[in-house]
C-alpha cells in the first residue's frame, strides 16, 4: 500500500475503527511504519480517540442546554430582584424620579413657600360663653388660624385647647402656656379637614393640675374645591 | 518528538549508540508498536513484553550491521515486531514466556513535564472540538469508543452509515492535527506524555 492509496481508502480512520481486514491491515501497517505522514495521522487520531473516551466518561457539566426542566421554573426568590435584568431598570426609574423631584417638584415647592401667604383666621374670646358659630371657608388641604383671647389674671397655670371633629371625636389636644400676652395663636392644619362643624374647647389648668372647661366654640368649616 | 528522516546517517547514529537518536527511535516506534499490538493482544503486559523484545532484536540487528536499507528502517521494525508477535503467540500456546530471554538495555519511553503540559493543551483542544460537535455526534462517539458497542448497531440506531463515522473521525482528527503536530515537534526526543486516567 502506498500513501495515496492509504489516504484514498481513509486507512487511518478505518485502522483505528478496526475496519480493515487482516490482510489490508498488515499492508497498511507495513506502510505506516515507513511513512511519517501516515504515522502522524494515526498518532493524532489515536490521541483524539483516547482523550475523547476520557472526556465523554466525565459526568456531564451543568450547562444551559442541560438544565433540568424543573429548574427553569423554580421560584427565583427575593434575591432575584437584585439581578441586573431587574435592578438596572429599577435603578434607572429611581434616578428619573429623584431627578424630577430635584429639578421640578422641590424648586416649585420652595418657590411657593417663599411667596407671601394670606391665611384664613378667626378670632375667639375664651371668656365668652354661648357665642355663635364662627364660619371659615378654606380650600381643600388648607388650614386656618384661630386667635384665642384668653381671660386676664384668672389664676390658671396653663390652658389646653381640644379640637373635636363634626362626628364629635377628639382630633387633638394642645397645651397653651400662660404668657403676658392675652391672645394666643392656634393653627388648625388642613390635613384631614372636612366640611362640618368642629368644636374647639378651651380648658384652664390650675396650679394643682385641675382642669376646668372655660369655653366651647363651634367652628363651621366649609371646604372649597 | 521531533520529526527526523530515517536515512543512513540516522542508522549510523543508532549503531554508534547516540543516546538522543536512540531516545527518538524508541519513542517514535513505541507508539506505533503499541497501536499495532492493542488490537492483537489483550494484556498490557503482553504488549509491553512484545515491544521490549522487538527493540532488543532491532538493536541487536543494528549492532550486527544487518540493516541494509536505512530508508526502510520502519518496515524493518514492523517486520521484527511481527516475528516477535508470532513467537509470542506460539509461546503463549505452549504456556511459556519470553521472560527467560536475554534482555538488553535501551532507552525507555519516559514522561516529561513539558510533555504533560502539551498533553493538557491537547486535551483542552479535543474538549473544544467535542463541544462544537452536534449532540448526536458526541453520543455516536461515546457509544463507539467508550461503550464499545457494535458499530453497525450504533450506526443503525443513529440512522447513519459506516462512512459517516469515518468522516466524523477524519474531520475531528484534521481539527486536532495541527496542534498535535506543533506539540509533538516541540517536544524533546523520547518524551512521551499521554494523559492517563
Amino acid at each position: 500500500m502506498d500513501h495515496d492509496e492509504a489516504v484514498r481508502q481513509k486507512a487511518t480512520e478505518r485502522y483505528l475503527l478496526d475496519e480493515l481486514d487482516p490482510d489490508l491491515r498488515d499492508k497498511f501497517e507495513e506502510h505506516l511504519f515507513d511513512c511519517q505522514d501516515c504515522a502522524l495521522d494515526v498518532r493524532a487520531a489515536a490521541m483524539f480517540v483516547e482523550q475523547t473516551k476520557v472526556i465523554l466518561a466525565e459526568p456531564p457539566a451543568v450547562s444551559v442546554a442541560n438544565v433540568p426542566a424543573g429548574a427553569a421554573t423554580a421560584k427565583p426568590g427575593w434575591f432575584a430582584w437584585l439581578r441586573p435584568a431587574f435592578a438596572l431598570p429599577v435603578l434607572a426609574l429611581l434616578l428619573a424620579v429623584i431627578g424630577y423631584q430635584n429639578f421640578v417638584t422641590y424648586p416649585s415647592l420652595v418657590a411657593t413657600a417663599n411667596q407671601p401667604q394670606v391665611g384664613t383666621w378667626i378670632s375667639l374670646n375664651v371668656s365668652t360663653r354661648g357665642t355663635a358659630a364662627n364660619s371659615v371657608r378654606v380650600h381643600r388641604g388648607e388650614g386656618f388660624g384661630v386667635l384665642a383671647n384668653l381671660p386676664p389674671q384668672d389664676g390658671f397655670a396653663s390652658y389646653t385647647a381640644d379640637l373635636y371633629n363634626p362626628a364629635g371625636k377628639q382630633e387633638w389636644s394642645r397645651q397653651i402656656a400662660t404668657a403676658s400676652q392675652e391672645t394666643r395663636q392656634i393653627y388648625i392644619s388642613g390635613h384631614n379637614l372636612e366640611s362640618g362643624t368642629y368644636t374647639l374647647v378651651v380648658n384652664g389648668v390650675t396650679p394643682g393640675g385641675e382642669s376646668k372647661e372655660l369655653s366651647r366654640h363651634p367652628i363651621d368649616v366649609q371646604i372649597q374645591n | 518528538m521531533q520529526l527526523q528522516s530515517f536515512d543512513e546517517s540516522y542508522v549510523e547514529r543508532l549503531q554508534a549508540g547516540d543516546f538522543r537518536t536512540q531516545e527518538h527511535f524508541v519513542a517514535y516506534f513505541s507508539e506505533l508498536i503499541q497501536l499495532k499490538l492493542r488490537s492483537r493482544l489483550n494484556s498490557p503486559q503482553a504488549i509491553e513484553d512484545v515491544r521490549q523484545e522487538t527493540f532488543t532484536r532491532v538493536f541487536a540487528a543494528l549492532r550486527g550491521g544487518k540493516i541494509r536499507q536505512p530508508e526502510r528502517l520502519g518496515a524493518f521494525v514492523n517486520s521484527m515486531c511481527n516475528n516477535v508477535l508470532l513467537e509470542h503467540y506460539r509461546a503463549s500456546s505452549r504456556d511459556s514466556s519470553l521472560d527467560d530471554e536475554e534482555q538488553q538495555d535501551f532507552p525507555a519511553a519516559n514522561v516529561d513535564v513539558l510533555g504533560a503540559i502539551a498533553a493538557k493543551q491537547m486535551g483542552e483542544k479535543i474538549r473544544e472540538i467535542l463541544e462544537e460537535m452536534p449532540e448526536r455526534d458526541r453520543r455516536l462517539l461515546r457509544e463507539i469508543f467508550l461503550e464499545e458497542r457494535d458499530k453497525d448497531a450504533v450506526c443503525s440506531d443513529f440512522g447513519v452509515d459506516r462512512e459517516y463515522l469515518r468522516v466524523l473521525l477524519h474531520r475531528a482528527k484534521q481539527s486536532f492535527k495541527s496542534l498535535y503536530l506543533k506539540n509533538v515537534a516541540a517536544r524533546p526526543p523520547g518524551a512521551v506524555a499521554v494523559e492517563k486516567r
